[in-house]
């Protein structure tokens, strides 16, 4: 049970939160139900949600691939079973998706080179943010241009935050899109 | 040096300069930080509300309340950047630089300077740190007694939001501006980083002149 109520039915203030949620993700997550408590959050929490989980300047499906990683590497487990479905739903292998685990994306033949870059820089910010050195930023400019780091890097800090939010407040969420049921 | 450009005010589309401009009303400049998400003003138009909402009296959690968590959070992340900058915002709140350095390890649970209540979400906001899935049972019955659900998840996300902002500035290699420079560091005077990387960014912000 999750540490605060869960919240079905929005007050007029959330109804518009509560029906965008519905549009993105087919239904209202569990994790937009707990923060209705806190209307003003619930509103700029759904909002940031809504616009970091499609498409953008990354290909989506990597930006799963990077979420499942930032989860695995900061030990969280909000959502990570919904990530995992929602990254295979959105194309990518279940070889690949293995291949986020530990070590093994770095011999892996799954991966580019721009996209090992990346999980790179996951590994390196999950262990310490301030020593980003110069060759892995190196090799991400390589690959990514300044609106798609800043995108990678909005990403891996976001889901560092939302992973810790969904586990502190012990939320459930099995399906994210129930309307891109794979 | 920061690892992408700053986007100036004067280079900025109309969705940064929004932002900007909203920055600048709250704060009175805009900080590098709001200036490197320029290079995706889709992003910035969306983070910085959450940023916003937090940064002001309530809606249900006190400010000052929210400076200790921010103060908590960024310290044992090693963030320069944030723990200068909320130092400086939670002194201009009313939080003496005793009440700061007691913040430090447990110290707090301790002191005169805290109450139950206070205790409680530093508590609470060390576990999120470390390990969420470790949060004890007395640590939850403590934050129950002294808060409500709409005060719960706003002490969760002012915490998960600036685990956020901190290791999105620091990987990105953002600088504090020279507004800083000069600031006595109050945290990082009690306990030093942990992070070499962090030790030296400190050792480079203390040998920088306060500018006029």
């Amino acid at each position: 049970m999750p540490a605060t109520a869960v919240i079905d039915v929005p007050t007029s203030e959330l109804e518009e939160t509560f029906r965008n949620a519905e549009e993105h993700f087919g239904h209202v997550p569990n994790f937009v139900k707990v923060l209705a408590n806190n209307p003003t959050f619930c509103k700029s929490l759904t909002d940031f949600m809504i616009q970091a989980l499609g498409e953008g300047r990354v290909d989506w499906a990597f930006k799963e691939l990077v979420i499942l990683k930032t989860l695995r590497a900061t030990g969280a487990y909000y959502s990570y079973g919904a990530h995992e479905k929602l990254a295979a739903d959105l194309g990518n292998s279940p070889e690949k998706i293995g291949d986020t685990n530990n070590s093994l994306w770095v011999n892996s033949d799954q991966f580019s080179d721009g996209e090992k870059a990346v999980l790179a820089y996951v590994e390196q910010i999950a262990e310490d943010p301030n020593d980003v050195g110069d060759e892995i930023w190196g090799s991400l400019l390589e690959h990514w241009d300044n609106g798609q780091l800043l995108e990678l890097s909005a990403v891996i800090t976001t889901f560092i935050n939302i992973g810790r939010m969904g586990d502190t407040l012990g939320v459930s969420d099995p399906i994210l899109f129930s309307k891109l049921v794979g | 040096m920061a690892r992408l450009p700053y986007i100036e005010p004067a280079d900025a589309d109309p969705v940064t300069k929004q932002v900007y401009d909203d920055a600048e009303a709250r704060f009175e400049m805009v900080l590098n930080i709001f200036k490197i998400t320029g290079n995706a003003p889709e992003i910035a138009e969306k983070m910085w509300q959450i940023y916003f909402d937090i940064l002001q009296e309530g809606p249900s959690l006190s400010w000052p309340d929210k400076e200790l968590l921010i103060l908590k959070s960024t310290k044992m992340g090693d963030c320069l950047y944030c723990v200068t900058q909320h130092e400086v915002v939670s002194s201009r709140l009313g939080v003496s630089k005793e009440k700061q350095q007691d913040i430090v390890g447990v110290e707090y649970r301790k002191s005169e300077h805290y109450t139950p209540a206070e205790v409680a979400i530093l508590d609470l906001c060390a576990h999120v740190v470390l390990d969420p899935e470790g949060i004890p049972a007395p640590v939850w019955a403590q934050v129950k007694k002294h808060y409500d659900d709409a005060q719960i998840i706003e002490i969760v996300a002012t915490i998960g939001a600036y685990l956020q902002v901190s290791k999105f500035g620091d990987a990105l290699g953002v600088q504090l501006e020279e507004v800083w420079y000069g600031h006595e560091p109050v945290l990082f005077a009690v306990e030093a980083p942990g992070s070499k990387a962090s030790q030296h960014h400190l050792h480079e912000f203390m040998a920088k002149e306060p500018v006029a």
